[in-house]
């Protein structure tokens, strides 16, 4: 069964080398997309759950001394993660207008983002596991300088790729740090997360590691204040770029620290807990300050995934504090990486769709268009309130499981802690979350249309990525089992 | 095998698809086929009160991989189906059976009809999950999707500015109140283990309580914040009057009935928790009591009938709360139960008024349609009656007078704002109907109405029964739990009886007397038209703190992070560069004398050691 | 005839070399120049491994680099050459103030 995985991780590079030799684009791409989602579907169904070690493993030796080998296999996790990464390139491959000039290079390049983020939630050799996301960035960057939109993609472009490749280089430090502090020969993370529990790392040297992987990861996931590359960046990437970027490739950083971070250094995680509490807050509180203010659609969802961090931010900071044993941290960040990986690809989907309809993105000059297009205000509708946390949305769940955690073992006699009052301030966020989505919703949808544009309802084929993702919030939202179900904790 | 509890809860949640996703093209289709699944829903409820089996398994709906055996392992869907919450879904059932039979009318010249009908559906799912939880997660659950359906309801006519803006401002400022609410929860989760209200109930009893002192209070005011958006309770009860937008019988079901009642509801349900501190138990009938006041003092000014009895709503609802911050939330339930019937009476009676008054809904402009519609204005008066308490042959007679016993013997000051509160009701209800209804017509409108046509009377008539028939004990005990219906035998009875009836006498002979006749408003008192200035303070407020905030968070991104620190590494770089550019101009000849000087300069060093 | 001698007159060489590349404009005479400070570079290979005897014979091992040089000299002149040839042919100019085009 291994060929499985390994088929999922290079057929979308091997199509978008095909695509790059002249294969027809458009095609060639879905086709791939779809066996891909057979390729999870059967990852699914052989997948057991009640075995704790990573299924469908698979390894060839790269290279001996430092043992690095191109080594896959899954874990409940992980298979989550490959679920969302290929939904979302489903949708993004979709959303690609074939006629657009650059169109050929927005397929290859949106594959070798997904097959790039597959491969390294797949990896389970810490080398690969950092290669493969290099591999991702790299299209990330060029489809934004390249095909960006607007009139500032160009120095969104080089501001996305310093912060992201600074933060990457710092995070190859801290890896290869960890690495040589667990004196292990071989990078398999198994091996060196078996490593860390038998014969932990001295406390001091955990500290230092952990704040260089903070750093490094917490830069990729836009942790204040390592955030300033993530709205221009999504507001001038091209839409599919920004679906599969925010909505998967972002979360790699929040994975390597749930599967690198927090089990390998949890005293040093625990030492910088206190740190990454102050950040998350203002993550939340100050980013969603910033994102009232926002007056392009663009640049609002942007900033509102900068925000909503912030919470998976707050499950690794309990977690840190409380130790391995809240289960619902993890579990509420592996439902709320998936639920805000799926809206925040809608939203992004629905943005171009508004911005193909009207020619603009202000916010100010959108007006009615829930009356001129009921469809696309449903689904908008969908989305937005599902990134307000709605119940029966994906993102509720997710959201419910990590405030709890904050709550996970709390002591009444002893007062609240820090962790209890950032998740109480945390809470929060979800009003100011409400504020900014009710108010866009309210100008860009309700009220009169605009005689002077024509609207054009959506065509069924606009309609069915839309309708995909948001399907997968709705079911998620009603029976977030069915994604809990393959989580061994 | 089906388990009625189940099938009622989703019943209307599959109608609310079915219109939304195949029925989007036939108005009339989508209003039938609403309208039979809630009656549907009523007789589900009734077979359920009467004796059919309640059980019902829970749903897991999420499992928390917990392993410690005092926590909970799942979060889950369970429903109890108590008398109290038997007795709530026939309320919610039977007002909304009767608003889609009113809307089948009301609403029949609308475009938008399925979207309207999948929102009442969505919005019975909503309430019916809240009156069956079992715990308060899957309370909460279903309190943010009642705030759905409401705004989905408020802004049925998004088109409309107005609209747009008060489902947003309802939404926002409930989600002010579910903020607190779910501290409460998590508060109550962290400490308990658990937040099923058995669990909960027989931790209490056992005595042995985890959590105390400030951190107990700060819990149950934190719960109560959620009633406190939900029940529209001063400080957050600024929506509810602009609520009033959204069609008139959802003002009646959702703003009138049900919804709002939601939150008194959910405080009966925990009244174990509150009873254990008598500081939050005190705090939370003094704004009962506050509110009350407040909203009745406001409603003696407004010229729009449906804002009139919005604020008397809030008004009722503050009684309560009051109540149940008393300690008294048997009574508090009492009037919840028939205030429903007569609240929902008298907003389909307005609505009635409306339809025929082509959409005019400032009192000013009708005038005499008691000739004119005589059914609805009867059934308009005995809601009023109802409301005002008139003595022995109402409901609300015998559910106000339970609420002022026990005001009375817990709290003087308190027992005489209410008795005030009773005063002022029964000036503004009838200032509303000599206005409306008695004396000459005062608009074209007014002169050409006619009565109501069939659907809307035969509504009204089956609320205008309910409404007197809810306080009499025969009916009210065959439905309420056991030990909620009023006893009466307190030996200050008497003497609260007689102070509620010199009350509603002062207050409608005052307001017949200054009323009768009149042209228009003898009294203007600016401030309680605007709301005692509350609505422009949360305005200024908003503007102060949320987006001057948002401003000066966004302007420090721009320029402090992104201009300063970024820009300033950026142009620094740029500085060292344009340094060591200088060094390398690209002429060969430079190359070489720079080369030539390095051997000479090696030449030199090698040759001094 | 001394190995001063011998070393002076590469150090002229060398240094006339260096002065005419770094005076003179034509890529032509600064390829020929470059062929000087090859020269006296072989030239003190030359003069070293004639006077520094080892057990009473010339040090063959240079005298076999400078052969190596002399080699690979030739095939560099012709690749220069051809270089500067066809740098002719595309701007019609020897000379070095003509030759940015990679300049940034």
């Amino acid at each position: 069964m291994p060929i499985v995985l390994i088929l999922l991780v290079f057929l979308p590079l091997a199509a978008a080398a095909l695509i790059g030799l002249r294969a027809p684009a458009r095609a060639t791409s879905l086709g791939t997309a779809i066996v891909m989602v057979f390729l999870v579907a059967a990852l699914n169904h052989y997948f057991d759950r009640e075995s704790p070690s990573m299924q469908f493993a698979s390894s060839l030796t790269v290279m001996e001394n430092p043992g690095i080998a191109l080594a896959f296999g899954i874990d409940g996790m992980s298979l989550v993660m490959l679920l969302l990464s290929v939904l979302v390139l489903f949708a993004a491959l979709w959303m690609i207008d074939p006629l657009a000039d650059n169109a050929r290079l927005q397929y290859a390049g949106s594959l070798l983002i997904a097959g790039g983020a597959i491969g390294a939630f797949a990896s389970t050799d810490l080398f690969f596991f950092f290669a493969f996301h290099e591999l991702a960035l790299i299209p990330t960057f060029l489809l934004i300088g390249m095909c960006g939109r607007g009139s500032n993609a160009r120095s969104a472009a080089w501001r996305i790729t310093l912060y992201l490749g600074l933060g990457s280089l710092i995070l190859l430090v801290g890896l290869l740090a960890l690495h040589h502090a667990l004196g292990q020969p071989g990078f398999s993370i198994t091996e060196l997360h078996a490593r860390a529990m038998a014969d932990p790392i001295a406390p001091e040297t955990q500290s230092w590691i952990a704040l260089l992987l903070i750093i490094g990861f917490g830069s990729l996931v836009s942790l204040v204040p390592l955030h300033s590359w993530a709205a221009p960046a999504y507001a001038a990437a091209p839409t599919p770029v920004a679906m599969l970027h925010a909505g998967v490739l972002k979360k790699f950083g929040l994975y390597g620290l749930l599967r690198v971070a927090v089990p390998m250094l949890p005293e040093g995680m625990r030492e910088w807990a206190g740190l990454l509490l102050v950040l998350l807050l203002l993550n939340i509180i100050y980013m969603g300050l910033v994102t009232i203010a926002c007056k392009r659609l663009d640049t609002m969802f942007g900033c509102s995934s900068v925000m909503h961090m912030g919470y998976l931010f707050l499950a690794v900071a309990a977690l840190s504090l409380t130790g391995p044993d809240n289960t619902l941290a993890y579990r509420g960040a592996i439902l709320l990486m998936f639920a805000h990986g799926v809206s925040i690809a809608l939203l992004f989907a629905l943005a171009d769709r508004i911005e193909s309809r009207t020619g603009t993105l202000e916010i100010a000059r959108l007006s009615g268009l829930g009356r001129a297009m009921p469809s696309l205000g449903f689904l908008f509708g969908i989305a937005a309130f599902a990134s307000i946390g709605l119940p029966g949305l994906a993102n509720f769940a997710g959201e419910l499981l990590v405030f709890l955690s904050g709550f996970h073992g709390f002591r009444p006699s002893e007062g609240l802690q820090p962790l209890q009052w950032a998740t109480i301030l945390a809470v929060w966020g979800v009003v100011i979350s409400a504020v900014y989505m009710l108010r866009a919703y309210r100008t860009a949808f309700m009220g009169d249309p605009d005689a002077s544009r024509r609207h054009d309802v959506l065509t069924t084929e606009e309609k069915l990525p839309l309708a995909a993702l948001a399907g997968a919030l709705v079911v998620v939202g009603f029976f977030p089992n069915l994604l809990l179900q393959y989580l061994p904790f | 095998m089906v388990q009625l509890p189940w099938l009622l809860l989703l019943l209307p949640l599959a109608t609310a698809a079915l219109i939304h996703f195949a029925l989007g093209g036939s108005g009339r289709l989508a209003a039938w086929t609403g309208t039979a699944s809630a009656f549907g829903m009523l007789g589900l409820s009734v077979s359920l009160l009467v004796g059919a089996t309640a059980e019902a398994s829970p749903f897991v709906w999420l499992e928390t991989g917990m392993f410690h055996p005092d926590l909970e392992q799942a979060i889950t869907l369970s429903l109890k189906t108590d008398r109290l919450a038997l007795s709530m879904m026939l309320v919610v059932t039977i007002v909304g059976a009767l608003v889609h039979l009113f809307s089948l009318t009301y609403m029949a010249e609308d475009k938008a009809r399925p979207r309207y009908y999948a929102g009442l559906s969505l919005f019975l799912f909503s309430m019916t999950g809240i009156v069956l939880a079992g715990n308060l997660f899957m309370m909460f659950i279903f309190w943010e999707l009642v705030g759905l359906s409401s705004y989905l309801l408020i802004g049925h006519w998004f088109t409309k500015k107005s609209a747009a803006e008060a489902s947003k401002k309802a939404f926002l400022t409930n989600r002010i109140g579910d903020f607190g609410f779910l501290v409460g929860i998590l508060l109550i989760w962290g400490a308990f283990g658990t937040v099923d209200f058995n669990a909960l109930e027989r931790r209490v009893d056992l005595g042995n309580l985890p959590l105390t002192g400030g951190l107990l209070t700060a819990g149950i005011l934190c719960l109560f914040a959620g009633a406190v958006g939900k029940s529209a309770q001063f400080p957050l009860h600024v929506w509810l009057p602009d609520a009033m937008e959204g069609p008139t019988p959802v003002s009646a079901l959702i703003h009138a009935a049900t919804m709002v009642a939601a939150g008194v509801y959910m405080l009966v349900r925990i009244s174990f928790l509150i009873a254990l501190d008598p500081t939050a138990a005190m705090t939370i009938a003094w704004i009962g009591g506050g509110t009350a006041l407040l909203a009745a003092l406001l409603a003696t000014q407004q010229d729009d009938i449906k804002r009139v009895l919005a604020y008397s709503t809030l008004s009722q609802l503050g009684y309560m709360v009051m109540a149940v911050g008393l300690l008294a939330s048997q009574a508090a339930y009492f009037h919840l139960f028939t205030h429903a019937f007569f609240k929902a009476l008298l907003f389909l009676g307005a609505g009635a008024v409306i339809y025929c008054c082509h959409h005019e809904q400032n009192i000013w402009k009708m005038g005499g349609l008691a000739k004119r519609m005589p059914l609805t204005f009867a059934t308009f008066a005995i809601g009023t009656a109802c409301l005002i308490a008139v003595p022995y042959v109402t409901s609300g007679f015998y559910s106000k007078e339970a609420i002022l016993d026990s005001a009375y013997a817990a709290s003087r000051p308190l027992f005489w704002i209410a008795a005030f509160v009773a005063l002022l009701t029964a000036f503004y209800m009838t200032r509303l109907v000599v206005v409306a209804f008695l004396g000459k017509a005062r608009s074209q409108y007014a002169r050409d109405a006619v009565e109501a046509p069939t659907p809307m009377a035969f509504a009204l008539t089956c609320l205008t029964l309910l409404s007197i028939v809810g306080g009499f004990r025969f009916f009210a005990e065959a439905i309420l739990p056991r030990g909620f219906y009023p006893t009466f035998d307190s030996p200050h009875h008497n003497f609260v009886m007689a102070v509620s009836i010199i009350c509603l006498l002062a207050g409608v002979v005052a307001s017949f007397l200054l009323y009768r006749g009149r042209e228009k408003d003898p009294l203007h008192i600016t401030p309680l038209r605007r709301g005692l200035y509350i609505d422009d303070l949360y305005t200024g407020l908003i503007r102060l703190f949320q987006d001057g905030a948002a401003a000066v968070a966004a302007a420090f991104d721009r320029h402090i992070l992104n201009g300063f620190f970024l820009g300033g590494t950026a142009a620094l770089t740029q500085a060292v560069g344009s340094v060591f550019r200088r060094m390398q101009p690209g002429s060969l000849h430079f190359y070489l004398v720079l080369a030539a000087l390095g051997i000479m300069l090696l030449i030199w060093a090698t040759s001094t050691v | 005839m001394t190995l001063e001698h011998y070393l002076i007159a590469a150090g002229i060489l060398f240094c006339t070399g260096l002065f005419g590349m770094i005076v003179r404009r034509n890529i032509l005479v600064i390829f020929m120049c470059l062929e000087l400070i090859l020269a006296s570079a072989t030239l003190t290979l030359v003069a070293f491994s004639r006077f520094r005897l080892t057990s009473g014979l010339p040090d063959i091992d240079a005298q076999m680099l400078v052969f190596f040089v002399i080699t690979v000299a030739a095939a560099e002149v012709a690749v220069g050459l051809a270089i500067i040839v066809s740098l002719y042919r595309s701007t019609q100019s020897v000379h070095m103030e003509d030759l940015h085009t990679l300049k940034g």
